[in-house]
């Protein structure tokens, strides 16, 4: 019962913070609820007994990526004004497609398809229980293939990452070059100048 | 009791707010990016409750791999979209439009 | 569970790949600028000795590795080679081009050799899983390809919009194989297909919802009509390179992933698939077909006629048979041959600062250079699906296996929009041969290039002459 009640106070606070990613103004709005939909579903996933996940959501989602989302937004001047236009004539047609969208969905997963009465809820595991044991014991055996392919996937993004926004022909990039400032002497930096003294003109005040 | 169907109904709502969203936000890149995520959200969310009710691993390892993905897609996408701003000082769609035909 | 040396052999060559493209990364960043076409070398030399590898590996049956998440089999085999020969040519033809516009960077080809990882992953996919990893890494390296010309306007734009769809497309996919899990509880393609049943016994209502999503991404990776408007744009706003690379061995890949997912795991619903891919092929090749004909810039023209291609690739698949599938692989090769040559021929034509991509570039090209319009004509006139080239026998094969099952209806619909498609490919041959040229420059293309894609067009033409190889080649990779 209290289960329950965690599940669908979660799952409302779910669907609110979704439809205000699509529907607010700010951009960073949009991302900070977005944070909110990853927390949420974070904590559905711990009634599903899937505790690694539920971490690696918040730790790589709400750390790596939505950090990432906030950074370029700030970076970026962003026009807010033009950026609303066309968003209240969208929006009636996006509702309509949305509901009856979710409405085909439902019925098509719902209850006589996935109902208690065909698939029983499975009794959740017992204190000795490691989530993450059961996935590492198969995530380096019997999927290693698919884990080298992803150590791939990264590695191309690293290389596609640096390739789009770092590049040598850039004038006004910005860098230190360490060798240099600790090779700095005195003289490159300091100049001595002789002048002669300047006395205080009588005509002017 | 929570039923499956409950999870994949609210799997499913989260797919249409995603899939509205792109179509709402037409003209904002980065809120149209967020749908994106939403969608693959939704997309996780069924195959976690599915791995738990079918009492079957794979599922879990799965969306252990889509999040990989779309960690690599968003960090691509988004030095597209700082390369593209960099040259049209915009990121509405509605402005990109030097392709046509 | 432990793995053998034997378990990692199926897969020596993605092996070998992967090993090399690494060590070209290592290399690339130590060699200096004047030095970086050691970095095109190697991946040349990578592609050839991986295609070796792929031939040498030609099995006698279908093998299976890593926990029976890959597939070395012969249609994967026959695709890869291509996909790597493909690749070659690519490599080559672009050379020139980016040394010319300042772009020739050793992120060019280790971005295409991961891009051909992923398409070499996807086509030996046999669980869900891997499928959508090996899709994936081809897509980021694609993404990254496209706006690689970070000061092009019109190429960061292609690249946000493919992107953008790309992502969408995922995503279906995604939802898709997430209700293919939920209703057969496995993500394995053989007992997918054993738990749908070779006649459909299986099908359930969550099982539809799943394949019609699973549809709907592939056609929209595939570029499809109605999920096709990416295609256009990404064509005409890529540099041609990256463009001809996308137009050729992309496809083959795509082609393997309709048959994983389609043939190879939801067979029992071939029913259901066939009835939507009739929809998508129709829609296809009259949009394809008729909107070519509006454009004024042969890159995005190509693009339309790559959508109308794609809608013939279909019609092998909805035949079902065996026949079916070689002759859909047959005119898939086919075509990444000839828009191989058409891309080329842009290139070839181009010069720093001019793209040559426009129709009118084209105009009197006979009186600039008879040998090139001559080449032009074969691989327009193939395009077309007129006989004696290639292009004729592939179209020819797959409306064969049409007619063989009984749907006359529809070979005589793709007939008929083959015939619109006609005029605009007849138009850039009216342009090159009768027109005036309004620039009358030389074509000044280094010797290796113009080798290159003479060998090309000739290809077509003498396989067109005896096409008999070749098709044996793919029937051969669905006799087992």
């Amino acid at each position: 019962m209290v289960e329950q009640l965690v599940f669908y106070a979660l799952s409302g606070i779910l669907v609110f913070a979704g439809s205000m990613v699509v529907t607010v103004r700010n951009p960073i709005h949009a991302a900070l609820f977005l944070v909110l939909s990853f927390f949420t579903t974070a904590g559905i996933w711990l009634l599903l007994d899937a505790e690694f996940l539920a971490m690696t959501l918040v730790l790589v989602y709400v750390g790596a990526v939505m950090v990432l989302f906030l950074f370029v937004i700030m970076m970026l001047d962003v026009n807010l004004v033009v950026l609303r236009e066309g968003f209240s004539r969208y929006l009636p047609v996006g509702i309509l497609i949305a509901v009856l969208l979710g409405l085909e969905l439902s019925m098509v997963v719902g209850a006589s398809q996935f109902g208690l009465d065909i698939v029983p809820a499975p009794a959740h595991h017992g204190a000795g229980y490691s989530n993450i044991e059961e996935l590492g014991s198969v995530l380096y055996t019997v999927y290693v293939y698919p884990f080298e392919i992803a150590s791939v996937l990264l590695l191309v993004a690293i290389v596609a990452a640096i390739a789009l926004s770092l590049g040598e022909h850039r004038k006004n990039r910005k860098g230190q070059r360490p060798e240099e400032q600790v090779a700095v002497n005195r003289k490159d930096r300091v100049r001595l100048v002789q002048m002669a003294a300047e006395r205080p003109d009588s005509d002017t005040p | 009791m929570i039923a499956l169907s409950d999870f994949l109904i609210l799997g499913a709502i989260m797919f249409c707010l995603g899939v509205a969203g792109i179509y709402i936000n037409r003209k904002n890149l980065i809120i149209l990016m967020m749908s994106l995520e939403l969608m693959l959200l939704a997309v996780n969310i069924n195959f976690v409750a599915f791995s738990h009710y079918l009492g079957d691993v794979a599922g879990q390892i799965f969306v252990f791999f889509i999040l990989t993905v779309a960690a690599a897609e968003a960090a691509i996408g988004l030095a597209i979209l700082v390369v593209l701003f960099r040259n049209r000082q915009t990121i509405n769609v509605g402005e990109l439009d030097s392709l046509k035909g | 569970m432990s793995l053998m040396l034997n378990d990692f052999l199926p897969a020596a060559p993605e092996i070998f790949l992967l090993s090399m493209a690494c060590l070209i990364l290592i290399v690339d960043v130590y060699v200096p600028e004047r030095y970086r076409l050691v970095t095109y070398q190697l991946s040349q030399a990578t592609l050839v000795v991986t295609a070796i590898l792929v031939m040498f590996l030609y099995p006698t049956e279908s093998v299976l590795t890593f926990s029976d998440s890959f597939v070395l089999d012969r249609m994967g085999s026959v695709l890869k080679v291509f996909v790597l020969l493909m690749t070659y040519f690519a490599f080559f033809y672009s050379k020139e081009y980016l040394r010319a516009r300042n772009l020739f960077k050793g992120e060019f080809y280790l971005l295409g050799l991961f891009a051909v990882l992923g398409m070499m992953v996807l086509i030996s996919g046999h669980s869900l899983l891997t499928l959508y990893l090996g899709l994936e890494l081809l897509s980021l390296a694609l993404y990254a390809l496209v706006a690689l010309h970070r000061d092009s306007t019109a190429a960061t734009e292609a690249a946000m919009k493919y992107f953008i769809l790309a992502a969408l497309a995922s995503g279906i996919l995604l939802y898709g194989i997430s209700l293919l899990y939920g209703a057969t509880a496995t993500l394995d393609i053989s007992e997918l297909h054993s738990a749908i049943g070779s006649e459909g016994e299986g099908r359930n209502i969550v099982l539809m919802l799943g394949l019609v999503f699973v549809v709907v991404g592939i056609a929209f990776k595939l570029g499809a009509v109605p999920f096709h408007m990416w295609v256009p744009d990404l064509y005409q706003g890529a540099p041609t390179p990256v463009t001809l690379f996308i137009g050729t061995a992309p496809k083959l890949a795509g082609f393997a992933m309709l048959m994983r997912f389609l043939v190879d795991g939801m067979g029992g619903l071939r029913g259901d698939w066939g009835d939507m891919l009739v929809l998508l092929a129709i829609l296809s090749l009259a949009v394809g077909n008729v909107v070519a004909i509006a454009q004024t810039n042969l890159k995005r023209m190509l693009g339309y006629s790559t959508i109308a291609h794609m809608g013939y690739m279909f019609l092998g698949l909805i035949a079902g048979t065996a026949a079916g599938y070689a002759a859909s692989m047959f005119y898939i090769i086919v075509y990444a041959l000839m828009a191989m040559g058409s891309f080329g021929m842009i290139i070839l034509l181009s010069r720093a600062g001019f793209e040559s991509d426009r129709l009118d570039d084209f105009r009197g090209l006979n009186e600039r250079s008879p040998w090139y319009a001559f080449l032009m004509l074969i691989l327009m006139l193939s395009m077309a699906g007129l006989p004696p080239f290639l292009g004729f026998w592939a179209k020819w094969s797959v409306l064969r296996e049409l007619v063989a099952v009984d749907m006359v209806w529809l070979a005589v619909v793709s007939v008929v929009f083959s015939l619109i498609g006609l005029f605009y490919y007849i138009r850039i041959v009216r342009l090159m041969y009768f027109e005036k040229p309004t620039d009358h420059s030389a074509v000044a293309a280094p010797g290796d290039m113009r080798v290159m894609i003479s060998t090309n067009a000739l290809a077509i033409l003498a396989l067109g002459l005896y096409p008999g190889a070749l098709m044996a080649v793919c029937i051969s990779a669905f006799a087992i």
